[in-house]
């Protein structure tokens, strides 16, 4: 009775989707990794001698800057946000998000033409008599196109983390006798280190796998590597290698991420004053709001108005009946995806939490791989995957129609959904743990102990907590899904056009001008989404904690 | 309870997916294209076709080599009919890889000159694409271009553009050098060329151009088609830029310009051949070949084709005398060059 309780116990729906998720996104991936083991290629000692101490530094480059960057202006504009009044502060709270709806391939061809000779900003200078010496095209120019696109990221995480923030303790520093910038450093920044992090993170695995900017920039960093390997020297394995490289990179730095967190903590437990925000005085008036509307100046607006142009002199040809199709296929994709992803996020990070054991890790690590895999390596992976599926439940398909093709699966939209779950799961989880971080397990123990079964915890006490954890991780996942444009390329249906890959086919024939308008659409979406998520009511689950 | 929703509901919703696909086997009635083309006047064409012999045409764009890559893994179950592509060279690696058919058609034969089909007959060039250097005429006589190696000298150092190595049209030109002058010297070539580069390559076809318009380069290396396409663009300024420069056909005297196709095959485990085929002598017809040279820019492989003016105004030239084949013969080799070389 009792030993049977117990296996009841830790079979649960939690187990057994994280286990099946788990082992699905392993597989595919065990077909890559068995590469691994083969002989090094000439084409790979090629790599060696020639090309790859430039791939390691001018990869550790790009990141290193993007994440400084980005988390610098990130921090800062959340700090300006929640801490301090003035006017238009409520409208930048949520604007700073938007330049996340700006697919960075998008700005760096945006930008790249504007500064071209035929560009926007070129002519604009040649016309007062001016020249403008700046090449975009490089390693900087990729730095600054990664951080006024991604930075959103660490925006939005610090920002939540900051309103989060009880007054207590700085108010208490103060008190004491801190200077402001001690307090900051000393109370505020290392309480906002686990967002700061998760963020900054995000930002840099995106930039890793990015290869849309790097490709036309010619930033020789891995991504590009392995695409070089994989098209150009026509070697597979030595791409596949590159990219394990990359693994090792990738996990490098969440493993140096992890050390230095050591066994902290995060989980507060104290009475949540909020923060009064101070009014901003002198020159500080201006000078703040007015370095937020540059940012987004910068990463938003130039961007924008420049494809507005584009799209007022291409509409006419480009806009038909067709782009309806367009439309409706990414939603359907991204939406499918995302509640897949988040749903299945949802169970691993539920069966994750609690005491951790040796194979929970281990799961946890697998799950959180298929961000580390650029998008074309997954690609391959999950087509020698879905094949191998297909045959084995081809005689299932013979019982609904005999005359049906073999690839079934392989043919549907069941291949690329199921790469979208792969790919971006980490996003979701991560965004979900850190939700479940800060609520800590006092609520769900509460709950266990008065004997509610696990779903019903989940759904009546974790979920109305984590809501707007949940909510976050669902718009990011939605966003890079449907701007994700490798997967998409590779995986769809025949004739199964997404706004992504459409702006990929004009960009690609170097028509930026006719790209201008599916570009369009795909912000729009985005930036709706982003505005009905931050704009929703909050329907406040009040919670009262009293100090233990 | 609510497990066994969430259960099921997952669960129907693979089985819909999966449905959906089941009972889509139409016997002969469509062909399914994976193309790495994906202009709009392709669209048009597989319109046309549909509309001509009832054949529904499905596509898949994408890039060679992801496209090649998907028809390897799926083996003999690929619903793919044909492959069209933008480069002999990948060509060759989809041919060398067995995943394509030999045809035959005396259509095919009598449209497309045998130096653009494949000697084996698995693919046929569909139109070509000229490699010429484009100039501005204020800072460059015409009459000191000659041929591609000349721009290795001093007197042009610092002075051209082009775009990076991973470009196929690069790697496709060094090829044919390779198969013409030998490694060695195309290797020298190279490096000669990396001299006169003006900047580290970076940027597209028409970036290239810009560039020299500008004042930074005064030669760049680019095809033909995206000048024609510049001279039309919905960009008022980016047509000013194509007006502006002179395109010279080099290598008249000697070798030949560098000429490379896209091209099609049908695939090795094509369900229906014969829609393949009969897709394939359609692109190559007088109609197809026709819009390929004047909405594209294109030149047509079919020499029956009136030329579209501006090719016309260009005039006619000696393209390599070489068979298309040897291109991807050479990639490899051309790539490994480029980067010892230092091209990036």
């Amino acid at each position: 009775m009792i030993f049977g309780r117990r296996l009841k116990n830790s079979i649960n729906l939690f187990s057994v989707v994280s286990v099946i998720a788990g082992m699905l996104i392993i597989v595919p991936m065990l077909n890559i990794l068995v590469e691994l083991f083969s002989p090094a290629s000439d084409t790979w000692r090629h790599i060696q001698t020639h090309l790859l101490r430039g791939y390691i530094v001018n990869t550790l480059l790009l990141i290193g800057f993007v994440a400084v960057f980005s988390a610098s202006i990130g921090l800062f504009t959340a700090y300006v946000v929640t801490r301090f009044d003035f006017k238009g502060r409520r409208l930048l709270s949520w604007l700073l998000i938007l330049p996340l709806a700006v697919p960075s391939y998008i700005a760096a061809y945006t930008y790249a033409d504007m500064l071209s000779y035929t560009g926007t900003f070129s002519r604009a200078l040649r016309a007062i008599g001016l020249r403008h010496g700046i090449n975009i095209m490089t390693l900087p120019g990729a730095v600054f196109i990664f951080v006024m696109t991604l930075y959103p990221y660490v925006y939005m995480m610090v920002k939540s983390a900051l309103e989060k923030q009880s007054a207590s303790f700085t108010e208490n520093a103060r008190l004491l006798g801190a200077s402001k910038f001690r307090s900051f450093f000393t109370i505020v920044l290392p309480l906002l280190r686990p967002a700061l992090v998760a963020g900054t993170l995000l930002v840099v695995l995106e930039t890793l796998n990015d290869y849309g900017v790097v490709a036309y920039f010619n930033v020789r960093v891995f991504s590009f590597a392995i695409f070089d390997a994989w098209e150009r020297l026509g070697d597979i394995s030595a791409a596949i290698r590159l990219s394990a490289v990359l693994m090792v990179i990738v996990f490098a730095i969440i493993f140096l991420e992890r050390f230095l967190r050591g066994k902290r903590r995060y989980t507060l437990h104290v009475k949540n004053r909020p923060i009064l925000r101070k009014p901003l005085v002198g020159l500080n008036r201006y000078l703040l709001p007015g370095s937020l509307w540059l940012i987004m100046l910068f990463a938003f607006f130039i961007p924008l108005f420049q494809l507005f142009y584009y799209a007022r002199l291409t509409y006419r040809h480009v806009l038909d009946i067709s782009f309806i199709y367009l439309v409706i296929n990414s939603l359907t994709l991204a939406i499918t995806a995302t509640f897949l992803t988040i749903l299945i996020a949802l169970m691993i990070a539920n069966f994750n939490r609690g005491r951790q054991s040796a194979f929970k890790r281990g799961l946890l690590k697998v799950t959180n791989l298929g961000y580390a895999i650029p998008g074309a390596v997954i690609a391959i992976a999950v087509i020698v995957f879905f094949i191998d599926i297909d045959h084995a439940l081809y005689p299932l398909y013979r019982l609904f129609n005999p005359d049906t093709g073999r690839l079934v699966l392989t043919t549907s939209f069941a291949m690329l959904t199921f790469a979208f779950v792969l790919r971006f799961m980490a996003i979701g989880y991560n965004s979900i743990e850190a939700a479940y971080d800060k609520v800590g397990e006092k609520f769900t123990e509460a709950a266990y102990s008065l004997n509610h079964s696990k779903v019903s915890t989940l759904i009546r006490v974790d979920l109305p907590l984590i809501k707007s954890g949940l909510i976050s991780a669902a718009i990011i996942v939605f966003i890079d899904i449907i701007k994700e444009l490798p997967l998409t390329l590779i995986l769809r249906p025949t004739n199964y056009d997404t706004l992504a890959s459409r702006v990929f086919r004009y960009a690609r024939e170097e028509m930026l001008q006719e790209s201008a308008v599916p570009s369009l659409f795909l912000i729009a979406i985005s930036t709706l989404l982003i505005y009905i998520l931050t704009h929703q009511k909050k329907k406040g689950v009040r919670i009262h904690v009293r100090k233990s | 309870m609510k497990k066994m929703i969430l259960g099921l509901s997952v669960f129907t919703m693979m089985l819909v997916l999966a449905a959906c696909q089941l009972g889509t086997g139409d016997g002969g009635k469509s062909i399914t294209v994976y193309s790495e083309r994906h202009y709009d006047t392709d669209q048009l064409l597989f319109d046309m076709f549909e509309d001509e012999t009832g054949i529904e045409v499905r596509v898949i764009d994408g890039n060679a080599d992801q496209l090649i890559n998907r028809l390897d893994s799926e083996g003999p179950d690929t619903q793919a009919d044909v492959l069209i592509i933008a480069d002999a060279g990948r060509l060759h690696r989809a041919k060398a890889m067995d995943l394509l058919q030999a045809v035959h058609s005396d259509v095919l034969n009598e449209n497309i000159p045998a130096n653009y089909r494949d000697a084996d007959a698995m693919w046929f060039g569909l139109t070509k694409r000229a490699r010429v250097l484009v100039y501005h005429p204020d800072r460059v006589d015409p009459s000191d271009l000659s041929t591609y190696e000349a721009l290795t000298g001093p007197a042009w150092e610092g002075r051209v553009v082009t775009r990076t190595s991973t470009n196929i049209y690069n790697q496709s030109l060094m090829a044919s050098f390779i198969e013409i002058m030998g490694e060695e010297a195309a290797k020298d070539f190279a490096a000669g060329l990396v001299d006169s580069f003006a900047r580290t390559p970076s940027g597209n076809d028409r970036d290239q151009a810009k560039y020299v318009v500008e004042g930074g380069a005064d030669v760049a290396i680019m095809n033909t088609y995206y000048i024609g396409r510049m001279l039309n663009s919905s960009d008022p300024f980016e047509q000013e830029v194509a007006e502006t420069v002179g395109v010279f056909f080099p290598n008249q005297e000697t070798t030949g310009t560098h000429v490379n196709v896209s091209a099609a095959g049908v695939t090795k485990h094509a369900s229906n051949v014969e829609g393949a085929i009969k897709f394939i002598e359609f692109l190559s017809s007088e109609t197809a070949q026709g819009l390929f040279s004047s909405a594209n820019y294109e030149y047509p492989v079919n020499e029956r084709v009136e030329m579209d003016a501006l090719l016309k105004e260009w005039g006619a030239f000696v393209a390599q005398d070489i068979n298309l084949s040897v291109l991807g013969e050479h990639s490899y080799r051309a790539a490994i060059i480029m980067d010892e070389v230092g091209w990036e």
